[in-house]
C-alpha cells in the first residue's frame, strides 16, 4: 500500500467532529476491506469531506438536521468484521419473513447467516463511479459511508426479484454501523426491496450511516420499502441516490419511527424520458426525536413524473422536517410534479417544518404542491366525541387516519400489517383502539 | 298581536317551570360565543316520548343550543342549568353525554377520510353498550343491526367500507347521520337542520328514519328553519327561538302559522 499522510493530519481541519471522524478513519483504515471499497477511494472520500467541511446548521440544507446528536456518538469506526453475531442473531426477535422474499441479515454491520441466492446475484461490490461515490454537499455525510463501510449488499437484477435486507443493531455494540446497498437494475427488470433498520436500544449513542445507490435501466421497476425502527440512542444518517433511465419507475415507501434522530438525504435524477418517482413517507416523532428528510428530484428529461407524499406526526417535543426540492430542467417538457406534505403537531413543544420547493426552467409542465401543518382538527374530534368515542381513542383514530394515505400505499399486505403495527406501537393507544384491520 | 306563549291558541308556555318528569330540562340558559351573547335565557322542557320542533330565523341561536347541549367546545356557559334524566348535563364531557343517550345530528357532518363508517359505527355502538352495562356486539351482531337500518335509510352496504362521509353528497351525509342515530338508539336525538339541502325524496327517507325512532321511551328535538320536515315528522310541540330565547311555544299549528306569516312578528312579540 502506498504510504499516505494520515487524513487527520491534513491542514485546515478545524471542526472537532470532522477531526474525530478523520482520526477514527486513520485508526480503522488498515482493517477496512479493500474489496468493498478500495483504499484509494476511501481516502478520496475523506479528502472530499475535509474539503466540504462538516455540515453546520447554519447551512440551509442542514438547518433542521440534528447535527448535535453526532457529538455524542462513541466512535465513527465500525466494529471489526470478525465479530461473532450468531448469539445475537438467535436472541433477536426479527419480523416474520415475508413469503417469496429472500432475506439478508446484518447485525451491527456484520453479515450474518445465509447469502441471497445466485439468481438475485449479490455479486460483491463494484466500485461506484466517481460521480456516484462523490456525494453532493447536502448529502456529504454519505462520505462517511464511503470511508468506513466494510460490507455491502450488491444486487444486480436482470429478471424479477424480491429481497429483504435487515440491518439490526444490538445493545452490545457502540461501534458505528455503515449499511450499504448498491442496486443495478437491468433494462426491463424488476425488484421489490424491503430495507429494514431495526434494533434494541443501544447502550450508548451509536452512529448508523446508510448509503443506498440505485441505477434503474430502461423500463426497470423498483419498489423500495424502507422501514426505520431503530431503538433509542441510534443516530441515523441515510444517504440515497438514484438514477432512472427511460420509462423506469421507482416507488419508495418510507416509514421513519425509530432512532434518536434521522437524517435522510436523497437525490433522484429522472434522466430518461417518461421516468417516474413516487416517494411516500411517514415520520413519527416522540420525546426529543428529530427526523429530517431532504429530497431533491431532478427532472432531466421530457415527460418525467414525480409524486411526493409526506405525513408527519410530531408528539411531545419532537421535531420533523421534510424538504422537497423539485428541479425541472430546460429539456424536461411535459414534466409533472405533485407534492402533498402534511404535518400534524401533537406535542406542546413539537415542531414540524415542511418546505416544498419547485424550481422550473421550462414551460409545459404541470406542477402542484401543498404543504400544511396544524393540530388535530377540533371539528373532527368533536364529531367522534359526539358519537361516544373516548377522547383518547378519538385522537388516536384521527392520527391513524392522517397516516392512511401512505400506509395504504404499501401494497404487500403482510408488510403493510407489520408497518401498521410498527406505527401503531409508537402512536400512543392506537392498538388499544383496535383500528388495525 | 299575540303575546309570547299564547299564540295560535296553544296551551304551552314558552320554556316553562321545572318539570319533574322531563327528560331534558333547560333552565334560563345564557351562553356566549366569544364576547357575543347567543343564548339569553333559554328554558325548555322535553318530556319522555315527545317530539319537539325548534324553529326560528337565522342567527336566533338554534344551532348553538344544539351544540351546547352536545358539549361542543368554544362556548361560554354564563348561567343557567341543563338536566338530562335529572343529571347535570353541562358537567359531562361530550363523549359522556353521547354515552348517556344524547345524540346530535349535525347540520354539516364532517368528512373523516381514513376512518371507515363501519369502524366508527361499531366503536360508537359498543361505547354506548358498555355504558349501559350490556355486552359489546361482535362483528356478526353488529352487521345484522346495521344492515337492518341501512335498508330503511336506502344506504348501500358498500358504504360501510368507505371513509366517514368521504365523498358523500349532502343527502348521503344526512342519511348517514340518521343511520348513526338509528344504530345508537339514543334517548334524546337533537337533529340540527337535518332537512336542509334535501330534495323531497331524501326528505321522506330521513323522515321515515326519524319516525322509526319515535317511541315512548325517547324524545326527539328537531331544529329546523322550515316547516316542511314537520309535514312528515309531526311534532307534539313547536318552539320559536328568537334573539337567544324561546319566544313562543305552541302545537304543530304554530309551524303552519310561521310558514304563513314569517318570523318577524314573533321577534317583535319577543321584544315587546
Amino acid at each position: 500500500m502506498v504510504p499516505v499522510m494520515p487524513a487527520a493530519a491534513q491542514a485546515g481541519v478545524h471542526d472537532p467532529l470532522l477531526e474525530r471522524a478523520l482520526r477514527d478513519f486513520d485508526g480503522a483504515a488498515a482493517r477496512l476491506s479493500d474489496a468493498i471499497i478500495p483504499q484509494a477511494a476511501r481516502r478520496r472520500a475523506a479528502e472530499q469531506l475535509t474539503g466540504l467541511g462538516w455540515p453546520s446548521s447554519r447551512d440551509e440544507h442542514w438547518r433542521y438536521a440534528n447535527l448535535r446528536a453526532l457529538e455524542r456518538i462513541a466512535t465513527f469506526a465500525p466494529a471489526p468484521a470478525a465479530a461473532d453475531t450468531a448469539d445475537v442473531a438467535s436472541a433477536l426477535e426479527l419480523p416474520a419473513r415475508l413469503p417469496g422474499f429472500q432475506r439478508l441479515l446484518f447485525i451491527d454491520g456484520v453479515r450474518s447467516g445465509a447469502q441471497v441466492d445466485a439468481a438475485v446475484a449479490d455479486r460483491g461490490a463494484w466500485a461506484l463511479s466517481a460521480e456516484a461515490a462523490g456525494w453532493a454537499p447536502e448529502q456529504r455525510l454519505g462520505l462517511l459511508g464511503e470511508m468506513f463501510a466494510q460490507d455491502a449488499v450488491v444486487l444486480q437484477i436482470t429478471g424479477a426479484a424480491a429481497v429483504e435486507v435487515l440491518f439490526v443493531t444490538s445493545a452490545r455494540s457502540s461501534a458505528a454501523v455503515y449499511p450499504r446497498v448498491q442496486l443495478q437494475l437491468a433494462p426491463g427488470s424488476s425488484l421489490t426491496l424491503i430495507e429494514r433498520h431495526l434494533g434494541e436500544p443501544a447502550a450508548a449513542p451509536v452512529l448508523v450511516c446508510a448509503n443506498v445507490t440505485a441505477e434503474l435501466g430502461r423500463g426497470a421497476q423498483l419498489q423500495h420499502y424502507r422501514l426505520q425502527q431503530y431503538g433509542p440512542h441510534v443516530v441515523f444518517n441515510d444517504s440515497l441516490r438514484a438514477r432512472l433511465q427511460q420509462q423506469a419507475n421507482y416507488r419508495v415507501r418510507q416509514i421513519v419511527i425509530g432512532a434518536d434522530s434521522t437524517r435522510t438525504s436523497a437525490e433522484v435524477r429522472l434522466a430518461g424520458r417518461g421516468a417516474a418517482l413516487s416517494w411516500q413517507a411517514i415520520a413519527i416523532g416522540r420525546a426529543g426525536q428529530v427526523h429530517d428528510t431532504a429530497l431533491k428530484v431532478e427532472h432531466a428529461a421530457p415527460a418525467t413524473h414525480v409524486e411526493e407524499v409526506f405525513r408527519g406526526i410530531a408528539e411531545e417535543r419532537s421535531r420533523l422536517a421534510f424538504s422537497g426540492h423539485v428541479l425541472i430542467q430546460p429539456g424536461a417538457a411535459g414534466a409533472e410534479a405533485r407534492q402533498s406534505l402534511r404535518g400534524l403537531i401533537e406535542g406542546a413543544s413539537a415542531e414540524i417544518d415542511l418546505r416544498p420547493r419547485l424550481q422550473i426552467h421550462t414551460d409545459e409542465v404541470s406542477a402542484q404542491h401543498g404543504a400544511t401543518t396544524g393540530r388535530l382538527d377540533e371539528n373532527l374530534l368533536f364529531y367522534l366525541l359526539s358519537r361516544g368515542i373516548d377522547r383518547r381513542d378519538a385522537r388516536a383514530l384521527l392520527k391513524w387516519a392522517f397516516l392512511g394515505d401512505v400506509l395504504r400505499a404499501i401494497e404487500l399486505p403482510s408488510l403493510r400489517e407489520q408497518a401498521e403495527r410498527g406505527a401503531a406501537g409508537v402512536l400512543q393507544d392506537v392498538l388499544a383502539v383496535g383500528a388495525l384491520p | 298581536m299575540s303575546a309570547p306563549g299564547t299564540a295560535a291558541g296553544t296551551a304551552r308556555t314558552a320554556g316553562g317551570a321545572p318539570h319533574a318528569d322531563a327528560l331534558l330540562q333547560v333552565l334560563d340558559l345564557h351562553v356566549k360565543a366569544g364576547e357575543q351573547p347567543v343564548l339569553r335565557g333559554v328554558s325548555l322542557a322535553v318530556g319522555i316520548g315527545e317530539v319537539h320542533a325548534i324553529m326560528g330565523p337565522n342567527g336566533s341561536g338554534k344551532s348553538t343550543l344544539a351544540h351546547v347541549l352536545a358539549g361542543r367546545p368554544g362556548y361560554e356557559i354564563v348561567s343557567g342549568s341543563v338536566r338530562f334524566e335529572g343529571c347535570d348535563l353541562l358537567a359531562l364531557a361530550p363523549e359522556a353525554r353521547a354515552r348517556a343517550g344524547l345524540f346530535l345530528g349535525f347540520q354539516y357532518p364532517v368528512e373523516i377520510p381514513g376512518v371507515n363508517n363501519a369502524y366508527l359505527l361499531k366503536a360508537a355502538v359498543n361505547a354506548a353498550r358498555r355504558e349501559r352495562g350490556l355486552q359489546e356486539l361482535d362483528a356478526f351482531e353488529f352487521l345484522a343491526l346495521v344492515r337492518r337500518q341501512m335498508g330503511l335509510m336506502h344506504i348501500d352496504e358498500s358504504f360501510l367500507g368507505r371513509g366517514v362521509n368521504e365523498g358523500f353528497s349532502g343527502g348521503e351525509k344526512k342519511r348517514n347521520e340518521i343511520l348513526q342515530m338509528l344504530v345508537l338508539e339514543p334517548k334524546l336525538a337533537l337533529l340540527d337542520e337535518t332537512d336542509s339541502g334535501l330534495d323531497i325524496d331524501a326528505l321522506k327517507v330521513v323522515a321515515d328514519g326519524v319516525n322509526s325512532l319515535r317511541a315512548p321511551g325517547r324524545a326527539i328535538v328537531l331544529i329546523t328553519h322550515y316547516q316542511r320536515l314537520l309535514d312528515y315528522v309531526v311534532p307534539d310541540i313547536v318552539h320559536v327561538l328568537a334573539r337567544g330565547r324561546i319566544a313562543l311555544s305552541g302545537d304543530r299549528t304554530l309551524a303552519l302559522e310561521l310558514e304563513r306569516r314569517g318570523y318577524d312578528w314573533v321577534a317583535d312579540a319577543a321584544t315587546a
